[in-house]
C-alpha cells in the first residue's frame, strides 16, 4: 500500500528558493510547531470538519494539479471510514517555513481547493468562506518573524563568540582599552 | 470715589504675557497657547525654548528659525523607530546637515542638541562645534550613524563648556583613535555626563578617563563601552561624585575583582557581561541602587533573585526574560518603589539562557501585584493570559507605557484572543500614553482591536502587531482613538483600502508606519489618503543578506513599507533609491 505524497507549493516559495544565495530551512521542531500553530486552530478544526462531512456537499470537484498524486485505488471504493483512516504526509513549503500535516486525502483535497480559491481571483462565493479565506491568508501571508533591537542582536552574538572561546580570554574586547594593566 | 470701568474686553498687556509664558513648559501647552491669536502666537515663537520635531521632514530649517529664533533646545528625530529593529535601509535618510548649516547661522541662543536616528557626517559635528562649540551645553548623537572619531575630535576641541556628550548605540564608521577623548578631557572642566555606551569605540585610554574624572568635578554619569573593569579602579577611585555607571566587562577570574569599589554615591549602574562569580562587586552599593540595567549581563534567573533582594530602593530595570516569573515575584516583593520596567526578549535557543528564563502571566500578575509605582512596563512574554492583563488594569494606575510582545516559543497560547484583558487593561489604565501590542495571529480578534479604538482616549502612540482579523476590525478601531498621533503596524496584513480610511478617520493622527500588510505592486489603494500636507512613502520590499543566528549568510526577505506623515514642505527631495514617494497623478 503505497502512502502518496501530496506536495503544495503555496505562493511559488520555489521561486524564491532558487533566486537566492542560500536559505536557511533548518528549523526547530519548536519553529515547526509554531508554524502549525500560526494556522488559525478553528480553520484546522472546520476543514477536518468539512472533510467529514459528505461530499456531496462540494459543488466543484477539485481539478487535478501536476504536482498531486491520488492515493491508492482500492481506497476510493472503500467506505468512508477507511478512506479518513489513511493519512498520507502533506507537506506545506511556506515563506520559508515547512509543515507537515497527516491528512487522509479528502481533507488533502479541501486544503487544496482552499489555497487554489485565495491563490485565483478574490471570488465573493459566500460570505462564510470569503471571511475564513481571508483569515487564512491574514495567517500566512503576514508571517513576519518578530526583529529583535539592534544591541540586543550584537549582544547575542558576542555572548556566542566568547562561549565559543573565539576571542582570546573569551572576551570580545579583551584589548580595548589600551594598556589597561599598564 | 473713582468708578472703575471694568471693560470686558481690555487686552493683557504684552508685557505680562512675556512674564507668563516663560513659566510654561509642557509642549501642549505651548501648542495651544500658539493657536488662540496672532500675538499670542507671536510672544510664544519669541519665548519657546524648547522643541522636539518628532519627524525631521515634516518641517525645514528656515521654518524653524523663522517661528522660534530664539531656541535654546532641539530635538530632531529621524529613522522611522523601526530602524532599531533593522528593519530600515541605512541610506534612509534623515540627514542633520541642513539642520546643523541652520543652527550655524541663526540659532544664536541653542545650547542642546539632540539628533535621535539620523545620518551625523564629521563635517556636521564639526561646523556644529566651530559655530556653537562656545555656547553649547548639551550634545546627544542618540543612535546616529555616519560620522567618525575624527567628528568627535572637534568636540573635544571646540565645545569646552559642553555638559553632555552622549553618543550612546551610534554606529561610528571609523576610529581612527582615541585622541578625541584626550582632547575633551584636556579642554573640559565641566562635562557632567559623558556616554558612549553601547558603540564600539575601543582605542580610548584608561588615563583620560582619569583626567577628566580629575578636571570635571561635578562628572556625574558615566558610560563607556567595552573594556576590561579591572581597567577602572582608578577612575573609581578619582571620580567621586559620580552617580551613574554603565559598560565594561569581564574578562579575568573573579578574584581578582576584589579591588573594584564603586564611587559612594553610586546609584545608577549597567554592568554588561557580568556573571554569577562577579556580580558580588555590587553588593556594596545594591541597597543605593535606584537603577539597575542587566540587558547585556551573563546572569541566571537565581543571580536576578539574589541580587534583586538585595536593591529594595529599585526604581528602574531593565533586564532580559533570563529574570523569569520567580524573579518577578521577588521584585514585587522586594521593590515596590519600581518605576520602570523593561524586559527583553532573550535568546531564542534555548540552551543559551535559563530554562527558568520566561516571563509570563504568572510573573505579571505578581509585579502588578506588588510593584503599583509602576509607570513604565515593557515585556516580552511567552505566556499570557487575559486575567493578567485584568490585573495590570486592576492594580498599575500610574502605568503610562505599557508593552506586551507575546514570543512565539510556545506553540500554543490557550488564553487566546486577549480581547477582554486588553479591554480591562485599557479601562483601568487611565494614564496611559503609549501602548503596544504585538501578538500572533488569533491573539485578538476584531471586536479586540474595537475596544482599543473605544478605550485608548489619551493613547498618543501605538504599536500594534498581529491584532484584529479582518479589514473590520480596523474601521472599527480606525472610529476611536481619539489622540493617537503615531501609529505603527506590523504583521496586521490589513488591506491598502482599509489602511486608508483608517488614517483618514483618526483624527489626531500624523505619523503612521506599516510594514506587513495586504500590498499590491502599485499601492494605489494607498491613494485614497492622499490630502494636502500628508507625505505618503513606500519601501517597497527588499532581499537582503543577513546572518542568521548560526552565523550564517541567508536571505531575509523584507516586505513593503508604508510611512506616511504630515509634512509642511512638501514631498522629500533626498530619497535613496530604496524608498520611493506615493504621488496621485496629477491631470
Amino acid at each position: 500500500m503505497s502512502r502518496a505524497m501530496v506536495e503544495l507549493d503555496f505562493f511559488r516559495a520555489e521561486k524564491y528558493r532558487s533566486s537566492s544565495k542560500s536559505f536557511d530551512r533548518r528549523r526547530s521542531f519548536r519553529d515547526l510547531q509554531s508554524a502549525i500553530s500560526k494556522m488559525k486552530p478553528e480553520l484546522l478544526k472546520s476543514l477536518i470538519e468539512s472533510g467529514s462531512s459528505t461530499p456531496k456537499q462540494d459543488p466543484t470537484p477539485v481539478p487535478p494539479l501536476p504536482l498531486y498524486s491520488p492515493t491508492n485505488p482500492k481506497s476510493s471504493s472503500s467506505s468512508e471510514s477507511a478512506a479518513c483512516s489513511q493519512t498520507a504526509p502533506l507537506t506545506i513549503f511556506y515563506n520559508g517555513t515547512v509543515s507537515i500535516f497527516d491528512v487522509p486525502k479528502d481533507k488533502a483535497e479541501n486544503i487544496l481547493k482552499l489555497a487554489m480559491e485565495n491563490s485565483g481571483e478574490d471570488s465573493s462565493k459566500s460570505p462564510v468562506s470569503s471571511c475564513e479565506r481571508r483569515r487564512f491568508i491574514h495567517n500566512l501571508a503576514s508571517d513576519l518573524p518578530m526583529a529583535r533591537t539592534l544591541s540586543l542582536q550584537r549582544f547575542l552574538e558576542k555572548r556566542k563568540e566568547r562561549l565559543i572561546g573565539a576571542m582570546p580570554y573569551g572576551g570580545s574586547k579583551a584589548y580595548a582599552f589600551r594598556d589597561w594593566k599598564n | 470715589m473713582e468708578e472703575r470701568n471694568v471693560k470686558t474686553n481690555v487686552p493683557m498687556p504684552d508685557v505680562v504675557l512675556q512674564c507668563l509664558m516663560p513659566y510654561i513648559h509642557d509642549p501642549r501647552d505651548r501648542a495651544s497657547i500658539s493657536l488662540v491669536c496672532r500675538r499670542w502666537n507671536q510672544i510664544d515663537a519669541m519665548t519657546r525654548k524648547r522643541v522636539t520635531i518628532a519627524m525631521c521632514y515634516s518641517t525645514t530649517p528656515q521654518r524653524l528659525r523663522r517661528r522660534f529664533r530664539n531656541l535654546e533646545s532641539l530635538k530632531l528625530k529621524g529613522k522611522p523607530r523601526a530602524a532599531m529593529f533593522n528593519l530600515i535601509p541605512e541610506d534612509w535618510g534623515g540627514y542633520v546637515t541642513p539642520w546643523v548649516n541652520e543652527i550655524a547661522k541663526s540659532f544664536d541662543c541653542l545650547k542642546a542638541v539632540h539628533f535621535r536616528r539620523m545620518i551625523v557626517k564629521d563635517s556636521d559635528i564639526e561646523l556644529l562645534a566651530r559655530s556653537r562649540g562656545q555656547q553649547l551645553e548639551s550634545l546627544r548623537l542618540d543612535k546616529c550613524c555616519g560620522f567618525s572619531s575624527d567628528g568627535l575630535f572637534h568636540i573635544g576641541r571646540f565645545c569646552r563648556r559642553l555638559k553632555t556628550l552622549f553618543i550612546e548605540e551610534s554606529l561610528l564608521i571609523y576610529e581612527r583613535d582615541g585622541e578625541w577623548l584626550h582632547e575633551l578631557a584636556m579642554n573640559n572642566t565641566a562635562l557632567e555626563t559623558l556616554n558612549f555606551y553601547q558603540t564600539d569605540i575601543t582605542r580610548v585610554r584608561f588615563e583620560d578617563l582619569e583626567l577628566m574624572a580629575r578636571n570635571c568635578r561635578s562628572l556625574v554619569s558615566v558610560k563607556i563601552s567595552d573594556s576590561e573593569f579591572l581597567g577602572l579602579v582608578n577612575f573609581f577611585r578619582t571620580a567621586s561624585m559620580l552617580e551613574e555607571f554603565g559598560g565594561g566587562s569581564f574578562n579575568e577570574e573573579a578574584e581578582r575583582y576584589n579591588v573594584v569599589s564603586f564611587p559612594p554615591k553610586i546609584c545608577r549602574l549597567a554592568i554588561p557581561y557580568v556573571e554569577k562569580d562577579k556580580i558580588s562587586i555590587v553588593n556594596p552599593v545594591a541597597s543605593s541602587l535606584k537603577k539597575l540595567d542587566l540587558l547585556y549581563s551573563l546572569l541566571d534567573t537565581e543571580d536576578h533573585c539574589l541580587l534583586i533582594q538585595r536593591c529594595p530602593n529599585l526604581e528602574v530595570l531593565e533586564c532580559r526574560d533570563v529574570i523569569g516569573d520567580r524573579g518577578l515575584e521577588v521584585l514585587a516583593q522586594c521593590c515596590r518603589r519600581l518605576r520602570r520596567l523593561r524586559i527583553e526578549r532573550g535568546a531564542d535557543d534555548q540552551g543559551m539562557e535559563d530554562e527558568e528564563g520566561l516571563v509570563s502571566q504568572r510573573g505579571l500578575m505578581a509585579l502588578a501585584q506588588g510593584c503599583l509605582e509602576l509607570e513604565y512596563l515593557a515585556v516580552y512574554v511567552s505566556d499570557i493570559t487575559n486575567l493578567s492583563l485584568e490585573y495590570v488594569g486592576t492594580y498599575l494606575k500610574n502605568l503610562c507605557d505599557f508593552r506586551l510582545v507575546l514570543l512565539d516559543r510556545e506553540a500554543v497560547i490557550r488564553d487566546l484572543p486577549l480581547d477582554n484583558g486588553v479591554r480591562a487593561l485599557l479601562r483601568g489604565c487611565q494614564k496611559l500614553i503609549r501602548f503596544a501590542l504585538y501578538l500572533r495571529s488569533g491573539g485578538l480578534s476584531d471586536i479586540g482591536l474595537k475596544y482599543v479604538g473605544q478605550y485608548s482616549e489619551n493613547v498618543r502612540w501605538m504599536l500594534l502587531g498581529y491584532v484584529g482579523q479582518t479589514d473590520e476590525g480596523l474601521l472599527e478601531f480606525s472610529k476611536g482613538c481619539p489622540s493617537l498621533q503615531t501609529l505603527e503596524m506590523r504583521a496586521c496584513n490589513f488591506s491598502e483600502r482599509a489602511l486608508a480610511a483608517a488614517v483618514m478617520r483618526l483624527p489626531s493622527l500624523r505619523y503612521l508606519w506599516v510594514q506587513g500588510y495586504g500590498a499590491s505592486t502599485t499601492g494605489n489603494d494607498l491613494l485614497a489618503m492622499a490630502r494636502p500636507f500628508w507625505n505618503i512613502e513606500l519601501i517597497p520590499p527588499r532581499q537582503i543578506v543577513i546572518d542568521n543566528q548560526n552565523g550564517q549568510e541567508v536571505v531575509d526577505e523584507q516586505p513593503a513599507h508604508i510611512i506616511a506623515y504630515y509634512s509642511l514642505a512638501g514631498p522629500r527631495t533626498d530619497f535613496p533609491a530604496t524608498v520611493r514617494p506615493l504621488q496621485p497623478q496629477h491631470p
